[in-house]
């Protein structure tokens, strides 16, 4: 007898999965649009209603099936659901009619495979839907087009092509050592294969391409700003972070000490925290400096997914904080995406309070005191203290932190000017303002209701923060500021040198 | 019952070769219906009396060796009788529809037809070398003369330089066994056999065996003694072409194969033996490579022929100072090979005359679109194709098998490659037929359509050469059945 | 004898009678021909079915008898026949279906459908023959039946296609009857046996053993297109799209590959023949293959061409398969032997549509050729995802397999052919999806027809979804019973413990 909640997972991949096939009849094109956001529903329900610890077997499918949930695949799981339901939302009113049966059927395959992903957890259906969404991916890229769309859509695909591959060795290997098809018993047998080193580099380069690793970005920053809003706000709010889940469940955490993959992927982080923000703010496109600050928050992650690495006594505990990061990222993230293709109302009040809502997911990005940027900064400097940590590079995680912290806001803000010089005075359709709302919403406030869990972290804004803390906060903000003021009267300068 | 069947089967033929005389073509016709049916009717008697009981000698008239005619009746000898009767009155039946009642000399084909009959089955019959003489100048006579039928001038030419090659080799074969004769003192076969297994080889005597041989090699065709044969084939009328390249040639090889095992061991050389080899070698690749580049179609299946016969002479390096099974191993091959190709030469010219007939034109060329209009004859055309390319499931196949497996036995391993190359040419100008019957031509149907009983023939002699291969073990048990020695009434 | 005895005669009669049948029908039989068609594949579809479930069950099938003295024809039926033969009944009735819709109001129908079923008995036989002497039987008629096949449009392409077909096929026949014949006369008539017959062979004989090998390979690599004996197979695609269908995904190249199997498996013995050392060069040469068919793919401008490289490589995977020394590898080169067929028929299926529907022949022709034919481009890109070794279709369970068996007999570098395989299959297939879905059509299609509801005929439309589904289903569905998978864990099963 399945359970309930076996029942809504298979629906939950089964849904979106079909519904490519309304796209037989042109007459539901219609329904298709409206359609979207119902999409991530039973995904959602299932994140939200369901205790995890059920099980689906599967055994007729690939080399036999089985689907799971553990705290960690249901905070993923319920990211991913709560940004594909707002961008759905947000997509029903912001797409224009021309191909949108294609790119309805590419957004119901991508979801599938992106939240298959979650619950997945042997090898077979795990890897499938990981290609289903990377493949299906593309359709969303490149759906405008355009000779850029194209562009970027070749890297990606190209990119996603290797990441594939790389994915598929790391996997072969490690399950041929494991004798199992199995992911929970891939770490141990990874620990303890000959081949340790090259399964490890072969994974961390595999999903590394998703989730944005320096030098596998390029299609990153391409991407983004190409692709329709709705889609940049799951690909960098959900998909990015599948690559990171393949990490926490195939890498050898707390089986053994790997110091020095530990401190390849802390200098990986470091550079992609900073050297996407330096990259970044030279950027003209609103989309493309938001892209950068994702491979820059990645890079923070990256961080924190290093030292786990390193020290194999505290993975646990960085774990649940990385899966906190990741949530309070993915739906700020989206947040700002989606604020991407908005215009603005006439009345001045009503612009003041759009661009403050535009602002403030972004400032909780920067962790702004009294968001969920706030708790997950805390979380990760609370995690990260060199005293807790044993190895040798741990010393070095806190600057870079503040670092990344200056950096977070510079390309926030970044995003504020280089939108504030595009944005368009206008109505909206009223799905997409919902959408937008939503995310807003979802991203300040029902962040705090979410069944995360960190140890000495409660779920509560009031409890932040203390007043050592809102220094420790404020700090980076206020470098930050400063140089951001420095720069704009900088370019104030030579522009007047250059009138006159 | 065995008299009868054997009076039947030897005075037949003669019989209605003297009827046939006396009547003209269309009423001819009529009577050879009723000949064809006592033939075969006889023939399988025959063969169903020695499949069942065995071999036997048997005097005509029942005077026994070495003063009267004797005749050995063996497994091998009743299926070739058997042969002959099919082969033969497919050929007849259908010369009955194809060949032109009004020419006035056509009349002459059911004597002749039937004069070819009597000698064939002398052939396979005969015990001593003086009936085989007979039987071998009835049959070269009567084939001269058929192709004589097709009429015009070079077509005499055709006949007479066939009759020329024919009555030299009977020459030479005469003076062999004027020369056997002087040294053994007897003309039957088995005679000379009983005499040297009593006495030492007289020197010389391997002479005589050489000349007799050479001889049945001109009249079977033996590069480089072949040149006659592929004009007076290619244009005598197909169902006689059929007839000259099924039987006409395979007996003077029967009688050439029948002296050579009889008497090869005692009297020929290793070096006769690889000679003859090699000399069918080179047929098999000359004659297929001369097959591919002639543009007629009857040329084409006539020089195949002279490809063919040259397979049969591997029997002589194959049989000689060989191990027993190596040697029955290419006894087998050859017969199966004697009798694929019979059937499937045959059918192979009476389809060839079906679409020159069609077509309007002897060309190769001449052959576009025919699969389009005309699929039933190029079926039969190409299965009979198939085994001549001996390719599997037929008869051609099991005989190459078979010498396959001889050549390894016997460690001759270069027949091996003769054989894969010939096969290979044989595909080559199997395929060139195909090809050019494959070429699409814009247009309408403009072929004539001959009637179905001429098509239905060469289809069923085809389809026996294609399952002759299946069924060759069937087929070669009768000749491992016991002979009776001595004889019987 | 029993009716068990007969029952592979059957299977083989109902298509060579079909062929008889259709012959002799009149060119414009249409509809008697047709249900002749499509009634004689279901029958052999049935008793191929009531064959697999007897195999599975452990009874024998089959039947000898002596053909020529000292060779027996044998026709018998076990787990690796199945295989064969349960593919080709399946696709051949598809096929039917496909043909006759592709061949509508064309000429010379009665002749294709007489050698085309003439082709797919040759091919029952291929699957059901049980010495190497009755495989060679059939395997020579199959080149004889296809020749009409590929040359049927009689222009002079298509017959100089012909040449090269029948120039390379007689002269590998020819090869492989003196490795059949030279087998013969060292080890006498050797039935197919799991495990093979040179388990303890005589030292003196390795020798001969080994160049026999060669041979044999030589001779049946040429149908298998192993490289360098692959040139015909391009060339051949001048044939009608059902015949290039069938060739590649059944008829030829599987016979070839089938071929080696046999030789391998029932002849040699995997044991044996890892022992004479000819495994590792046979794993390198489709290795090697593997490569240069994806390569030479890459820059094909012709869609079927393209498709023809693509099985120049994918067929030596089954090769490489079953030359990795180990039960696991073998399933998974076992198990490309169906897959392959599935994929590669429906890839088929789907350039014939778009050449009869939209005159498309050119890859830089199908620009949005999506839109207008969503049926077929849904095909095509599962099967050509399915060819990449996507997740979770067809092609992936073989990757996935073939790899970790490749792992575990500690061929490593396997995997690199493998994954390099993919990228390049990745390569020159991905650009036709972006070109199908993405691109904007150029304006007319070179010759366009219309069909009224349906993007094409129906007779075209519905095969190369129904090869589509099954992609997704033999790769999904790989662990159920009865799966292409896990019959080729039961034939690598029984042939490692025999």
């Amino acid at each position: 007898m399945m359970s309930p909640a076996s029942v809504l997972a298979l629906l939950a991949v089964a849904l979106p999965l079909l519904y490519p096939a309304m796209a037989l009849n042109a007459g539901w094109v219609r329904a298709m649009r409206f359609a979207l956001p119902l999409l991530p529903l039973p995904a959602l329900v299932l994140a939200v209603g369901a205790d995890p610890g059920w099980q689906l077997e599967l055994p007729w499918l690939l080399n036999g099936g089985l689907w799971a949930m553990d705290e960690l695949r249901r905070l993923f799981l319920l990211l991913t659901a709560v940004l594909w339901t707002v961008a759905g939302i947000y997509a029903a009113g912001y797409l224009k009619a021309h191909h949108l049966r294609r790119f309805c059927v590419f957004w119901g395959l991508t979801l599938a495979g992106n939240l298959g992903l979650t619950v997945a957890v042997d090898i077979g259906s795990f890897y499938s839907l990981f290609a289903l969404m990377t493949f299906a991916g593309y359709g969303l890229v490149v759906h405008e087009g355009t000779d850029e769309a194209t562009h970027a859509g070749r890297v990606y695909l190209i990119m996603a092509v290797l990441g594939e591959m790389a994915i598929l060795a790391g996997l072969l290997l490690a399950s041929v050592a494991a004798d199992s098809q199995m992911l929970a018993d891939l770490p141990r047998a990874i620990a303890g294969s000959p081949r340790r080193d090259l399964i490890i580099a072969l994974l961390i380069a595999g999903f590394g391409v998703k989730a944005g690793l320096p030098l596998l970005h390029f299609w990153l920053p391409l991407a983004h700003p190409v692709a329709p809003t709705p889609a940049s706000a799951v690909l960098s709010g959900a998909m990015i972070k599948a690559g990171l889940l393949g990490w926490l469940v195939t890498l050898p955490f707390g089986e053994a000490a790997l110091p020095g993959w530990g401190a390849l992927m802390i200098v990986a982080g470091a550079v992609g925290a900073i050297g996407a923000a330096v990259l970044g703010v030279r950027q003209q496109q609103p989309k493309t400096v938001l892209a950068y600050s994702s491979i820059s928050q990645m890079g923070l992650i990256v961080l924190m997914v290093g030292a786990a690495m390193a020290d194999s006594e505290r993975a646990p505990v960085l774990f649940s904080i990385i899966a906190l990061y990741a949530l309070h990222h993915g739906l700020a993230k989206g947040s700002l995406f989606l604020s991407a293709g908005i215009t603005l109302p006439s009345g001045a009040m009503r612009r003041a309070a759009v661009w403050l809502l535009i602002a403030l997911p972004g400032l909780s990005l920067a962790g702004l005191p009294f968001t969920s940027g706030a708790l997950a900064k805390l979380a990760m400097k609370e995690s990260l203290l060199e005293e807790r940590l044993e190895f040798a590079v741990a010393g070095y995680l806190s600057p870079l932190m503040v670092a990344g912290a200056v950096a977070t806001l510079l390309l926030v803000l970044r995003y504020l000017w280089t939108l504030n010089g595009k944005i368009e005075t206008g109505r909206n359709p009223p799905m997409l303002v919902t959408g937008w709302l939503a995310s807003v919403g979802v991203s300040l406030v029902a962040f705090w209701w979410m069944p995360w869990e960190v140890e000495g972290l409660v779920k509560s804004p009031e409890w932040l923060p203390a007043g050592y803390q809102l220094w420790a906060l404020a700090w980076p903000m206020l470098i930050a500021v400063a140089l951001a003021a420095v720069a704009l009267l900088a370019s104030r300068l030579v522009r007047q040198r250059s009138l006159q | 019952m065995t008299l009868w069947l054997m009076a039947g089967l030897l005075f037949t033929p003669l019989a209605w070769a003297v009827l046939t005389l006396l009547t003209d073509f269309s009423r001819g016709r009529l009577v050879t219906w009723g000949g064809i049916l006592v033939q075969v009717l006889v023939s399988l008697g025959l063969w169903l009396t020695v499949a069942r009981d065995g071999g036997f000698h048997y005097g005509l008239g029942g005077w026994q060796a070495p003063l009267g005619i004797e005749l050995r009746v063996d497994g091998l000898a009743v299926t070739f009788v058997l042969l002959t009767a099919v082969v033969a009155s497919a050929c007849g039946l259908h010369a009955g529809v194809y060949i032109d009642p009004d020419k006035p000399w056509h009349r002459y084909f059911w004597p002749l037809f039937w004069f070819l009959w009597s000698g064939l089955n002398v052939v396979w019959l005969g015990g001593d070398l003086f009936n085989l003489y007979v039987g071998l100048e009835l049959i070269s006579l009567s084939a001269v003369g058929l192709v004589a039928l097709g009429g015009k001038a070079n077509a005499l030419r055709a006949s007479l330089r066939y009759l020329l090659a024919a009555l030299l080799g009977s020459l030479v074969y005469l003076l062999g066994v004027a020369l056997m004769y002087g040294q053994f003192g007897t003309l039957s076969i088995a005679g000379v056999v009983s005499w040297l297994g009593v006495h030492p080889v007289p020197a010389g005597s391997g002479l005589a065996l050489a000349l007799m041989v050479t001889g049945l090699a001109l009249k079977t065709a033996l590069f480089p003694l072949h040149r006659w044969l592929p004009p007076a084939h290619g244009i005598a009328r197909s169902p006689v072409s059929a007839l000259l390249s099924a039987l006409v040639v395979k007996a003077s090889f029967y009688m050439a194969a029948r002296l050579w095992l009889e008497l090869g061991e005692p009297l020929g050389n290793l070096a006769a033996a690889q000679l003859v080899g090699l000399l069918g070698s080179a047929a098999v690749v000359w004659g297929s490579w001369l097959a591919c580049r002639q543009p007629q179609l009857k040329q084409v299946v006539a020089y195949s022929s002279v490809a063919q016969i040259g397979y049969l002479f591997l029997l002589f390096p194959l049989t000689y100072s060989v191990s027993e099974s190596v040697s029955l191993q290419a006894q087998q091959g050859i017969t199966l090979q004697v009798i694929s190709h019979a059937l499937a030469k045959a059918a192979m010219f009476l389809a060839a005359g079906n679409l020159i007939l069609s077509a309007g034109s002897n060309r190769v060329d001449a052959l576009t679109g025919v699969s389009r209009f005309l699929p039933f004859s190029l079926f039969s055309f190409g299965l009979a194709g198939v085994s001549l390319m001996s390719l599997p499931p037929t008869g051609g196949f099991a005989a190459k098998w078979l010498l396959l497996q001889a050549s390894l036995g016997s460690g001759q391993w270069w027949w091996i490659l003769v054989m894969l190359i010939g096969g290979l040419l044989s595909a080559a100008y199997v395929f060139r037929i195909y090809r050019a019957s494959f070429l699409e031509s814009a247009g309408p149907d403009r072929f004539y359509h001959p009637a179905r009983s001429l098509e239905v023939i060469p289809m069923i002699l085809a389809l026996l050469a294609l399952g002759l291969g299946l069924a060759s073990d069937q087929v070669l048990s009768v000749m491992a059945l016991p002979f009776e020695e001595g004889g019987s009434p | 004898m029993t009716l068990n005895a007969w029952i592979p005669v059957f299977a083989l009669m109902t298509s060579l009678i079909a062929s008889l049948v259709i012959f002799a029908l009149p060119e414009k039989g249409y509809r008697l021909r047709t249900w002749v068609n499509l009634g004689a594949a279901l029958v052999k579809l049935s008793l191929v079915v009531v064959m697999v479930w007897g195999v599975f069950q452990g009874v024998e099938y089959g039947l000898s008898f002596t053909m020529v003295p000292g060779v027996t024809f044998v026709l018998k039926a076990d787990a690796l026949s199945m295989m064969f033969a349960g593919l080709s009944a399946v696709l051949w009735l598809l096929t039917t279906i496909y043909a006759v819709g592709y061949l509508e109001d064309s000429p010379n129908r009665s002749r294709f459908f007489g050698f085309f079923s003439l082709c797919v008995a040759s091919t029952m036989g291929i699957a059901l023959a049980g010495n190497l002497f009755t495989f060679f039987l059939f395997y020579e008629m199959l080149t004889l039946s296809t020749y009409p096949l590929v040359v049927h449009r009689g222009t002079e392409k298509a017959l100089r296609a012909g040449r090269t077909y029948v120039i390379y096929t007689l002269t590998g026949g020819a090869v492989l009857l003196l490795a059949i014949a030279w087998l013969h006369g060292v080890a006498g008539d050797l039935p197919f046996r799991e495990g093979g017959h040179f388990m303890d062979a005589d030292p003196d004989i390795h020798r001969s053993l080994i160049l026999i090998f060669i041979l044999l390979v030589a001779g049946l690599g040429v149908k298998a297109a192993i490289f360098p004996l692959h040139g015909w197979l391009p060339q051949a695609m001048v044939a009608p799209a059902p015949v290039s269908a069938l060739l590649h995904a059944v008829a030829v190249v599987k016979a070839g590959a089938f071929g080696i199997v046999r030789v391998v498996y029932d002849i040699y013995g995997v044991e044996a023949s890892s022992a004479l050392g000819v495994l590792e060069p046979l794993a390198w040469l489709a290795a090697f293959t593997i490569l240069y068919g994806s390569f030479r793919a890459l820059s094909q401008t012709d869609l079927k061409r393209r498709l023809a490289f693509s099985t120049v490589s994918q067929v030596s995977y089954i090769i490489l398969g079953i030359s990795l020394f180990g039960p696991v590898a073998a399933a998974g080169g076992l198990v490309h032997l169906l897959h392959q067929g599935i994929m590669k028929i429906t890839l088929f299926f789907c350039a014939g549509n778009y050449a009869e529907t939209l005159g498309i022949h050119r890859i830089d022709e199908m620009d949005g050729a999506g839109r207008r034919m969503p049926g077929t481009s849904v095909a095509f890109t599962i099967g050509a995802f399915g060819m990449i070794g996507a997740p979770p279709l067809a092609g992936f369970i073989t990757k996935w397999t073939m790899g970790s068996g490749a792992l575990a007999a500690n061929m490593d570098w396997v995997i690199v052919v493998l994954l390099s395989s993919s990228l390049l299959n990745a390569a020159y297939f991905l650009p036709v999806m972006h070109r199908l879905w993405f691109r904007e059509p150029a304006g007319s299609w070179p010759e366009e027809r219309h069909w009224g509801r349906l993007e094409t005929s129906a007779w075209l439309f519905w095969p190369p979804l129904l090869t589509a589904v099954m992609t997704v289903m033999v790769g999904v569905l790989a662990s159920l019973p009865f799966s292409p998978l896990s019959w080729a864990e039961l034939i690598a099963l029984r042939e490692y413990s025999p």
